[in-house]
């Protein structure tokens, strides 16, 4: 009835033909073809056509190959393995700091989110100096020490990889559990301890079933990050030649120099993981198919903790641990390695030195890198957020024929990997678009980045937009206002808060992209986390962590920044 | 002359048409209150007044001007309507100041600077809101932002002024305070209002005039309250304006009876034709009459404040009665159990609903 009653409006609106409406209507639609429908339109073009029309033989030639089916099983395992263990983690702690007495929450929950402010291919890197099968440094430390004949541990290995995945990707399930947990009606579960159940059987059947849709919400992200994931399997697989299909589809590009025949292989690869996410996404759906649950309310109240008694002290001990393995051996090894004088020396006092530093600020690519990733994630995520609240509101309000086209359209690069989105942007942009060539530009990583990060802006101001109710804007058209007016007056300054934030929500992983970049950068377009793994991939290991430190350092101060920025929101 | 004059309107969503030839006449300076139950149109009209929707055909006029005309292909954008508007959730724009809301339309409307503050401030004075002028509507409770709302639609001064359920989300003492408030103002300002609601009693609380409006859309009356009440055109109207009892009649040999689980001899119904009629009867005049051969028994009866409800049993058929304190004092009250004599005073005679069988 709604979409009637805005058409209506929209038809009302101009006596000319082009209404306001309709031209942002035009300009979204627009937008989304050349930034989403192109590349994907040209990944499929370049994978099922050649000179001759349509063929198959590149998709066959790619499945034919043992080393691509090896790494598509390897993508699948991985995945699945770190889908269900990070879901398994994020649930146990965030039921243990929502619902528990456990002491030392605050501290424990800021700490919790830190995996997933640090950029996983670092972790990936810390683990490697750790626990690399010859020279890691505490596989020589138990060699020493336990008088072993081979290294203990290896994570140059499938299961390494999928430990340092769970060790970033379980704050998604956490997060989301954690928020409803404390949304949940607290009723709820005295009414069934009321009924004469115990605490177990309440946790099993009321408290689990309720946050389900949470819990199948988080485990689709580590799903799908999984899936797409570059940083880690590069750095821990590569050695081993364990390869996934984001890492295969890099390898098989760079070993072509970039030839055109690469991309194209690249492209068909790219088709292939693609069919994998998007089975995993049915598969997935068909198991945990989300629930809607009223229940669960906007407004937070206060839960009943539960008492964990004896299992206290051994369960804060696990917290303890949990976090020290994952958020302060890594940091503490990158700032150790960032000191040290040479790779491979003892980590002792006397090995120590500030030369690492030095030599990495007296590259000018350094400052370069850091300047290139700046420029780019500030306006990436300017023109997202424009961009992405333009598509909320067509989408919310004017409600044009073909708006769920326009919001799929908007969602599609969320759930396409960021090494296929590269790919797609590598053919569209090398002169297929209006003959305009942008490789090896800045521009063609920044049409990427708005491809990739458009639905997170998109996805905040859409929410935000739900909540102005319609007669708000019409409340000032009667009172005299344009339709442009009531949009720059009313609507605007309303979503304003949503419109920050989104734009921080693109800015901080812009800040340390690794995966679209490596596939587009050239001689001077190097982003700062381009420029972190090429050092550590051409051995200067020291110095690449001593980037590592100072991109840390940037990132959880912008995030400070950011937290206090949007703390004092105007009450809307 | 503020006079609003809606002709042969039609508007619909897809196929469903809302109404059809739709005609009503506002008279310049009244209250004019449009009920009907919800879902009937009454919204659909006033966004076609307002121009947020775009009816099929007719016309729309406040005094000489026409703001929509679908044969001469006018339509006036809603900017450019001058109509005040009082919407069911407020409208009231959660980021700028109390102030700043009243202000709005002035500014659109290019006033000056200190000319503003002062008109602002005078329609806040109306609502008694000064004392509020910089809070943000987000430390006002419901009916102070109701206040803010209608300061809003005041102040440019239009002549006509629509309100859309604007008391429904008060609680009730707060919804009287309003009624009388807006009465005061338009009083004060001698605006045209249409008001919007479905609940017929504030609008008989409210208005100089009344259009109740069928639920598929069909004007079924116009009228002072006073005349809708004593002189419903139908059974719609009748049963819409207030609570009733129907007891259907039927005629037997030249007799009329109560048609319940015994025939009881209705005498008041000689020389009608009511054979397959329904009797309707207010609450209030179904009344005690130790004369009457028509007998219930009372099965409860429930203290009100201001009057008593009984119900009665007549005949298997649950009867409701009001008496008021007036009455309970005069002739006394009735005590659950004994029977009793009623007889109707101004009942009304409707042909019986046609009950659809259901599928």
């Amino acid at each position: 009835m709604f979409s009637v009653n805005n058409n209506a409006m929209a038809a009302i609106d101009g006596k000319k033909r082009f209404s306001m409406d309709k031209l942002l209507t035009i300009v979204c639609f627009f937008m989304l073809f050349v930034v989403v429908i192109v590349p994907i339109f040209m990944i499929i073009f370049n994978a099922f056509f050649d000179k001759n029309g349509f063929s198959l033989n590149l998709i066959t030639e790619q499945f034919a190959d043992k080393k691509n089916l090896d790494a598509m099983f390897n993508t699948i395992k991985i995945a699945i393995f770190a889908t269900i263990f990070g879901t398994i983690v994020g649930v146990f702690y965030a039921w243990l700091l929502g619902r528990s007495d456990i002491p030392a929450k605050g501290v424990m929950r800021a700490l919790f989110n830190i995996p997933y402010m640090f950029p996983p291919f670092l972790g990936a890197m810390a683990w490697e100096l750790l626990l690399n099968d010859r020279s890691g440094y505490l596989n020589r430390f138990f060699m020493d020490v336990l008088k072993l004949e081979k290294p203990p541990l290896n994570i140059n290995s499938i299961w390494g990889i999928v430990f340092v995945e769970v060790s970033y990707y379980f704050p998604f399930v956490f997060m989301q559990v954690v928020s409803a947990l404390e949304r949940m009606d607290p009723t709820l579960e005295e009414c069934a301890r009321i009924a004469g159940a115990k605490q177990s059987t309440v946790i099993a059947k009321i408290t689990l079933p309720l946050v389900k849709p949470a819990i199948s919400a988080g485990a689709l992200l580590i799903l799908i990050s999984s899936l797409a994931h570059f940083g880690v399997p590069s750095i821990l697989g590569f050695r081993q030649e364990i390869y996934t299909l984001p890492t295969r589809i890099y390898a098989v590009i760079y070993n072509s120099g970039g030839s055109f025949e690469g991309i194209r292989q690249g492209a068909a690869l790219s088709v292939m993981l693609v069919g994998v996410v998007a089975i995993a996404l049915f598969i997935q759906n068909r198991i945990l198919s989300a629930g809607n649950y009223d229940i669960i309310k906007g407004k937070s109240m206060r839960p009943t903790l539960i008492k964990l008694r004896a299992a206290k002290l051994p369960l804060l001990f696990l917290s303890i641990f949990t976090l020290f393995i994952i958020v302060i051996v890594p940091l503490g090894m990158i700032i150790l390695i960032s000191f040290v004088k040479a790779y491979g020396l003892p980590l002792v006092p006397e090995n120590f030195s500030f030369i690492n530093y030095q030599k990495v600020f007296a590259n000018k690519g350094t400052i370069d890198s850091i300047r290139n990733s700046l420029i780019l994630s500030v306006s990436a995520g300017i023109i997202s957020m424009f961009l992405g609240t333009l598509v909320a509101y067509v989408v919310q309000k004017i409600k044009p024929k073909g708006s769920a086209v326009l919001e799929i359209t908007s969602m599609l690069p969320y759930s396409i990997p960021g090494t296929v989105l590269s790919i797609g942007v590598i053919l569209a942009w090398s002169g297929a678009i209006f003959g305009i060539t942008l490789y090896n530009t800045l521009w063609i990583i920044l049409v990427a980045y708005i491809a990739r990060y458009l639905s997170f802006s998109m996805k905040t101001s859409s929410a935000s937009l739900m909540q102005v109710s319609s007669s708000l804007e019409e409340a000032s058209r009667a009172c005299g206002a344009s339709h442009s007016e009531s949009l720059a007056d009313i609507t605007l300054p309303l979503i304003r808060p949503a419109m920050v934030s989104g734009f921080f929500l693109i800015f901080l992983p812009a800040m340390r992209e690794v995966t679209t970049s490596i596939l587009l950068y050239g001689p001077y377009t190097r982003t700062l986390g381009v420029h972190i793994y090429s050092l550590r991939d051409a051995g200067y290991i020291p110095q690449a962590a001593a980037l590592a430190v100072v991109a840390i350092g940037l990132i959880m101060l912008l995030n400070v920044i950011v937290t206090q920025l949007t703390k004092d929101r105007k009450g809307v | 002359m503020a006079n609003v004059s809606f002709q042969n309107l039609k508007a619909q969503y897809g196929k469903n048409v809302i109404f059809d030839n739709f005609s009503l006449e506002v008279k310049s300076g009244e209250i004019m209150c449009l009920v009907g139950p919800s879902g009937c149109g009454k919204t659909t009209l006033v966004r076609s007044l307002l121009g947020l929707t775009k009816p099929e055909t007719g016309r729309i006029a406040i005094g000489d001007k026409v703001l929509f005309d679908a044969e001469k292909r006018i339509n006036v954008p809603v900017e450019k309507r001058n109509i005040g508007i009082v919407f069911q959730d407020y409208a009231v724009w959660p980021h700028m100041t109390v102030i700043e809301n009243v202000s709005y339309p002035l500014k659109k409307r290019k006033v000056k600077k200190e000319e503003i503050q002062n008109r602002a401030m005078r329609a806040l004075e109306q609502v008694r809101m000064t004392q509020y002028a910089n809070h943000l509507p987000s430390q006002l409770s419901g009916g102070q932002q109701q206040r803010v709302a209608i300061a809003r639609a005041l102040v440019v001064g239009a002549e006509v002024v629509v309100m859309d359920e604007p008391i429904t989300n008060l609680d009730a003492k707060l919804r009287e305070e309003m009624l009388i408030e807006i009465r005061m103002i338009q009083k004060n300002l001698g605006a045209t209002i249409l008001y919007i609601t479905h609940d017929q009693q504030s609008a008989l609380e409210l208005c100089d005039r009344m259009a109740v409006m069928e639920s598929d859309g069909k004007l079924c009356q116009v009228g002072t309250d006073e005349e809708i009440i004593t002189n419903p055109i139908n059974r719609f109207t009748f049963e819409f304006i207030g609570n009733s009892n129907a007891i259907p009649l039927v005629v037997e040999n030249g007799n009329t009876y109560l048609d319940l689980d015994e025939k009881i001899p209705y005498e008041d119904g000689k020389g009608k034709d009511l054979h397959n009629k329904e009797l309707l009867v207010r609450l209030n005049d179904v009344v005690f009459d130790k004369n009457s051969k028509i007998i219930a028994t009372v099965t409860s009866r429930i203290f009100l404040g201001s009057e008593y409800n009984y119900f009665l049993n007549l005949g298997g058929k649950e009867i409701r009665l009001q008496q008021s304190m007036l009455n309970a004092k005069n002739d006394g009250t009735v005590d659950v159990g004994e029977k009793v004599g009623i007889s109707f005073i101004n009942p009304h005679f409707y042909d019986k609903k046609i009950i659809k069988e259901a599928l």
